[in-house]
């Protein structure tokens, strides 16, 4: 047998594909799994089912119009991608913004944290075949999604951040009443942390499972909860605070399991932090404006900044430069997924089929912000743009073979 | 000429294929009411009432759609393995007793001889070799997978099953399904009468072999935490991936069958089969074989599935050796009696 890498497996292997359609993958992905009966032996991940052409569409498009193509790149982490760009694109047009829009922006941060931890806890839950836990987490997770509606009027895709500030307040009558709610949802996910650290069949599935070291992940240059669950302190929040983070007293979360449980541990103890944030935000916001004017027709002055964002599931990094227009001449968005891929490669390698999904699962992908499409002939080391003329005609001569 | 009629009668309607075939899809519907709420969900709620026609919807709609073959499976096994699936545990529950047609109070089943035990055992496993056959012929990786889960599991389950349902037998000195329902009756009867120490040894042996056996049925009926043959999040429904339509039906009508049979099976070794005071056999047969349906849902919500090594370690480690000390047990029990 042969594949495509050239490869040859022995009598005992076989390649299972997962993806780029399967029940455990939300998102279209491939993965071909080389595997010896029930183990795995070598993945190959073939990234790029989804690419959108978001970076090329906000270079002809002025900075508010971009605030919605940036909020569309992920529907999980909407507030994490504007919060990133809002704050690159400031950067670089010297734009100082209100300190109580800095409040706001960081208590939708922390709201979306705790909705998309929550969300990962069931979908983990799910991919282990634990589906009552699954439903009540994310019955428990209504609580945090009426909040942000309550705040937004949405219950994802936000709006809330703008150039210069945010578009909304937070009414001050409505702190008691949300107090409530962060408390409910404190006590529920602690009550999920006790459930999965002493639940007998989570631990049979989580206890050792997709194991990758401190140092591996140093070097596979994992990101986010997954590489805090190896033991890396690497919030971008603490190392190098943006807003007013570095005011805000929080945890550093980190554990060394190295495991799903590490995983399962780092998040629901970071939407315990998180609920603090937000009752901090709650308690200490100033009062004040919420913005500055921006003109959609405004120029910036030429220049480029990077903005680092602590995305639920890592380093977000939003990189953008200005010609002197007033729309960015080249804006770059690294999803911090394509960071975590090698070590998920990694801790893959030696499990079993059967933990194959919750291996996947465990690194919170969202494959859809990763996708970059380029051309590249491996056998002639050469790179080239096609038109969309040649890639019909190229779409025909393929399915008319 | 009325033997032969009572007879078809009993084959055709009641207490046979269509009894049975609506039994079933009423147990599909308990079951899965029963685990929505206890996951706080709804379950089905719009076709008849509560939902209760939901079964029957799905199986008519599954008849309906498209029956697709693929070209790389082994056109024949794949073809017929669902018919078995189907077919082997609607038999098997010919064997156990109902309600008799002659006699309101009796219950003979519709066919019963010495040794029917054994064959309801051997139906049970001969469908594992059909869910193999149909999984391995139907051509996709994940198929083949799943079928060698199946396999697999059986390897695991299928010994401490068959023992633990020996202990009954042993205890009435017989292998005839009908006759281990008597003998319950009997000694329960004698027990109410004359409580004595005996009697609640045997009751407490017992009931670690119901124990034993319910960890099985869920093997067996590939409920949670044993679903690993068909994973749907792991291996794509496993052994089931390549069928659709009207062969999909025929698995999903034989799982529900299969269920009826397990729940039929222990109601009648451990549960007094039947019988019961003031409402006809019929009557008690439902309620004992739904309280078994609800007792195998509620168990199915309560855990995350187990990897195929861990349910097969586990298996021989706890279950194998508890079987054997129950049969043991067992035997020195019906010594002392």
């Amino acid at each position: 047998m042969e594949r495509d890498g050239g490869k040859t497996l022995s009598e005992r292997e076989f390649i299972i594909p997962i993806g780029p359609q399967h029940p455990a993958l939300k998102e279209p992905e491939s993965f071909l799994f080389t595997v010896d009966g029930e183990v795995v032996v070598d993945v190959e991940p073939r990234i790029g089912y989804n690419h959108r052409g978001i970076e090329k569409a906000m270079e002809s498009r002025n900075y508010i119009q971009n605030l919605y193509i940036t909020e569309r790149v992920c529907g999980i982490c909407s507030n994490a991608h504007q919060t990133a760009y809002t704050g690159a694109v400031e950067e670089v047009g010297s734009i100082e913004i209100p300190e109580r829009a800095k409040y706001i922006r960081v208590f939708m941060q922390e709201l979306e944290r705790i909705h998309s931890h929550l969300l990962w806890l069931g979908v983990a839950a799910h991919e282990i075949g634990f589906d009552t836990m699954f439903y009540y987490v994310w019955r428990d997770r209504e609580v945090v999604m009426d909040l942000l509606e309550e705040v937004s009027g949405n219950r994802c895709n936000y709006a809330m951040a703008t150039v210069g500030g945010v578009r909304r307040d937070l009414p001050r009558d409505k702190y008691p009443k949300w107090h409530k709610m962060l408390d409910k949802l404190a006590e529920r996910t602690n009550y999920y942390i006790k459930v999965a650290s002493t639940e007998k069949t989570i631990l049979e599935r989580a206890v050792g499972v997709g194991y990758l070291g401190k140092e591996d992940m140093i070097r596979l240059s994992g990101s986010g909860p997954n590489a805090r669950s190896s033991g890396v302190p690497c919030d971008i929040r603490k190392l190098t605070p943006y807003l007013i983070y570095d005011e805000i007293p929080f945890k550093h979360i980190y554990v060394d399991n190295g495991d799903v449980l590490g995983q399962v541990l780092v998040r629901t103890l970071e939407v315990i932090e998180a609920v603090k944030i937000c009752k901090w935000v709650l308690d200490k916001i100033p009062e004040g404006e919420i913005a500055v004017k921006f003109n959609p027709m405004q120029r910036l002055p030429e220049g480029e900044a990077v903005y680092l964002v602590e995305a639920q599931r890592g380093e977000l990094i939003h990189y953008t430069i200005s010609d002197g227009r007033n729309m960015p001449y080249r804006h770059k968005i690294r999803a911090p997924t394509l960071g975590n891929i090698p070590s998920l490669v990694e801790r893959l390698k030696g499990g079993y089929i059967a933990d194959i999904p919750i291996t996947i699962a465990g690194i919170d992908p969202c494959f859809s912000c990763t996708d970059r499409m380029a051309f590249y002939d491996e056998g002639k080391d050469k790179t080239w743009t096609w038109t969309d003329v040649e890639l019909s005609k190229y779409r025909k001569e393929w399915y008319s073979r | 000429m009325s033997n032969l009629l009572t007879t078809l009668v009993a084959v055709l309607f009641f207490p046979g294929l269509s009894f049975i075939l609506t039994y079933a899809l009423w147990c599909q519907w308990v079951s899965r009411k029963a685990a929505a709420r206890l996951q706080n969900r709804q379950g089905p709620l719009h076709t008849g009432w509560q939902g209760i026609l939901q079964p029957l919807a799905d199986f008519v709609k599954l008849l309906v759609n498209e029956d697709i073959t693929p070209a790389a499976a082994d056109k024949p096994v794949f073809n017929y393995s669902p018919i078995a699936v189907f077919a082997i545990p609607l038999a098997a529950t010919f064997l156990i007793p109902i309600q008799s047609l002659t006699n309101l109070r009796g219950w003979e089943p519709i066919a019963s001889f010495e040794g029917d035990l054994i064959i309801v055992l051997f139906l049970m496993s001969v469908v594992i070799l059909a869910v193999f056959l149909g999984g391995w012929s139907s051509g996709n990786v994940f198929g083949a997978v799943g079928a060698t889960r199946a396999a697999l599991m059986m390897l695991a389950y299928e010994i401490p099953l068959s023992l633990v349902v020996v202990g009954p037998a042993i205890l009435a000195g017989s292998l005839q399904i009908s006759e281990i329902v008597d003998w319950q009756v009997a000694s329960v009867n004698a027990f109410l009468r004359a409580p004595d120490i005996q009697g609640l040894a045997v009751a407490a042996v017992l009931f670690i072999g119901v124990v034993i056996y319910l960890i099985c049925l869920l093997a067996e009926l590939e409920l949670r935490p044993f679903d690993i043959s068909e994973a749907e999040t792991e291996i794509v429904h496993g052994w089931q991936v390549e069928y659709s339509g009207k062969k999909l039906a025929l698995l999903n009508a034989g799982h529900d069958v299969k269920m009826v049979l397990a729940a039929a099976l222990m109601t009648s070794l451990f549960l007094g089969g039947p019988a019961g005071p003031i409402l006809p056999p019929f009557a008690w047969f439902i309620l004992k074989t739904t309280f078994c349906v609800l007792v195998l849902t509620n168990l199915s919500v309560l855990f995350a599935r187990f990897r195929i090594d861990q349910m097969v370690a586990g298996a021989w480690k706890y279950l194998v050796p508890l079987a054997v000390l129950q049969v043991m047990a067992v035997v020195a029990l019906s010594g002392v009696i």
